[in-house]
């Protein structure tokens, strides 16, 4: 049995195709806008315009035709709607046309199963971070729950923001990690957690108001510094609070190496498992839709329509 | 001196009557963030089991803070939890205290059923770790958010009884109850439009 999954929620669409044990493959594009952030409408059309041409290079690869594949898998959301949609149309369009079953996955939980695949984790608090989430995700109780979360913005938008304050390209993360290794001085941040929830948005005022009387290498050290200082606390009070023995971290995020070695050296004290995962699952994929939608592919789904808002806990987890 | 538990960021020991609570190095945050956390956190933490104790807010007693700031010493209650030994009487005599808090612009942070210490016939609040000062009505009523979760989860057959009764006697010491219910109920229905997506 052959699953193809679509991934569309923001800047990427990814096709991937598994067979539940392997994935056969994993192709994307990401739309870069020239200047600035994202503009809906424009990833919508890049996605659209790449659709096709993606799923038959994804096909070519794992040397499947289209009458090959079971089940089409697509992500429901969270995401931004012009780009979201695009998944749901084209899957629905497949759908009907070839007759195959439709699976909408949650974006985030799509996230925490690829990793749980990777790494071999049985029951890992995962944090999420990428663009637009920002959350600390574990299984309790029949669902994915999220156990922290930004209270305003994502930490990849955070550094988006801040990156283009000193005029550096999206998505500033890779720049701002470059920079950052250079800077030696700490400058003090606002540090805002509670309880397991963070609050970003307050760093890029205060850095907007600071940003010329410092160093560029101080100021984005001391960023990054804070920032994942406090992801990696709220992590840490989700695995003490769930008693879980293992810690993953994803999404776009996920590349910078000062937050997984953070990550590592709090799993080192307290004695908890941590592993990272390759940036081709770690970032938004269709593999991981494709893998989940595997694993819900007995589902009976009445709403298949795209939500922008749709949360890790609105889906019953019965296939574990 | 025998360790009883450690959290996410402390330890804490019991030496004689005394508990002390120990917030430990993070080796992952750079050595100053670190040690400014610790201390930052540690002194509030302290100063506002002052504050509870001096208004008659049955906390453990303080005792001192080490010289390194980052370790507070104060009196042992016992460990008998009102989550292990769950009665409405003592639910309602922490409601009291709890209004008596917010009144005076403190927040819990963390009030849990786990947070709550039966000695004798008296209950007493624990662990501050998370507490801080505020007049805000959304944090007040967070507090009770947190609280009426807590209820939910862990004393899920008497819960919805608990809590209307915690929140008459809340309601009775409470200075701006109306204020502070109007929000609660805010934070609700913005919580429940969330889980709906």
């Amino acid at each position: 049995m052959y699953v193809l999954g679509l991934e569309s929620t923001a800047h990427t669409f990814g096709v991937g195709i598994t067979d539940g044990k392997d994935i056969l493959s994993n192709v994307r594009d990401t739309y870069l806008p020239e200047r600035g952030g994202i503009i809906p409408s424009k990833a919508a059309e890049h996605h659209y315009s790449l659709a096709s041409k993606l799923i038959e290079k994804a096909l070519s690869e794992s040397g499947l035709k289209l009458k090959d594949i079971d089940v089409i898998a697509f992500s429901q959301g969270p995401g931004i709607f012009a780009p979201l949609k695009v998944s749901f149309q084209v899957a629905k369009y497949i759908s009907e046309k070839f007759n195959k079953k439709m699976i909408g996955v949650n974006h985030c939980i799509a996230h925490l199963e690829i990793a749980r695949k990777f790494t071999g984790f049985q029951d890992p608090v995962m944090l999420y971070v990428s663009g637009g989430n920002t959350q600390v995700i574990t299984f309790e109780d029949g669902y994915y729950r999220i156990f922290g979360e930004t209270q305003d913005i994502g930490v990849g938008n955070l550094l988006d923001k801040v990156g283009r304050l000193f005029e550096i390209k999206f998505p500033a993360g890779p720049e701002i990690e470059r920079i950052a290794k250079r800077g030696k001085r700490y400058i003090e941040m606002p540090y805002s957690i509670k309880g397991m929830d963070v609050s970003l948005s307050g760093i890029e005022t205060f850095i907007k108001r600071i940003k010329n009387s410092y160093r560029i290498e101080d100021i984005l050290f001391s960023l990054q510094e804070t920032v994942f200082s406090m992801l990696i606390e709220a992590s840490e009070r989700a695995i003490a609070y769930c008693g879980k023995d293992s810690f993953v971290i994803t999404g776009g995020v996920a590349a910078n190496k000062r937050l997984n070695e953070m990550g590592e050296k709090m799993c080192e004290e307290r004695k908890t498992k941590f592993k990272s995962i390759p940036m081709e699952y770690a970032g938004d994929n269709g593999a991981m839709i494709a893998y989940t939608g595997f694993l819900m592919k007995d589902y009976q789904q009445n709403d298949l329509k795209p939500k922008t808002n749709f949360r890790t806990d609105e889906v019953k987890i019965e296939y574990r | 001196m025998k360790i009883m538990s450690v959290g996410a960021e402390s330890k804490v020991f019991l030496n004689g009557n005394e508990i002390i609570k120990d917030r430990i190095k993070k080796g992952y945050r750079i050595a100053e963030l670190d040690k400014k956390l610790r201390i930052s956190r540690t002194k509030l933490e302290f100063k506002i089991l002052n504050k509870c104790y001096s208004l008659g807010i049955r906390v453990p007693r303080p005792i001192k803070l080490s010289k390194s700031l980052t370790k507070i010493f104060m009196e042992y209650l016992g460990n008998k939890t009102l989550k292990d030994n769950f009665n409405i009487k003592y639910l309602n005599d922490a409601a009291m205290m709890i209004a008596k808090m917010h009144n005076r612009g403190i927040i819990h942070g963390d009030l849990t059923t786990a947070n709550m210490i039966i000695k004798g016939d008296k209950i007493y609040l624990i662990d501050f770790g998370l507490g801080y000062f505020s007049q805000k009505t959304e944090d007040k009523a967070t507090d009770l958010f947190l609280l009426k979760n807590a209820l939910k989860a862990k004393h899920t057959k008497v819960y919805k009884r608990a809590y209307r009764s915690f929140l008459e006697n809340y309601k009775r010491y409470s200075e701006e109850y109306e204020k502070i219910a109007e929000r609660l109920e805010e934070i609700e229905s913005r919580r429940r439009y969330i889980d709906q997506g």
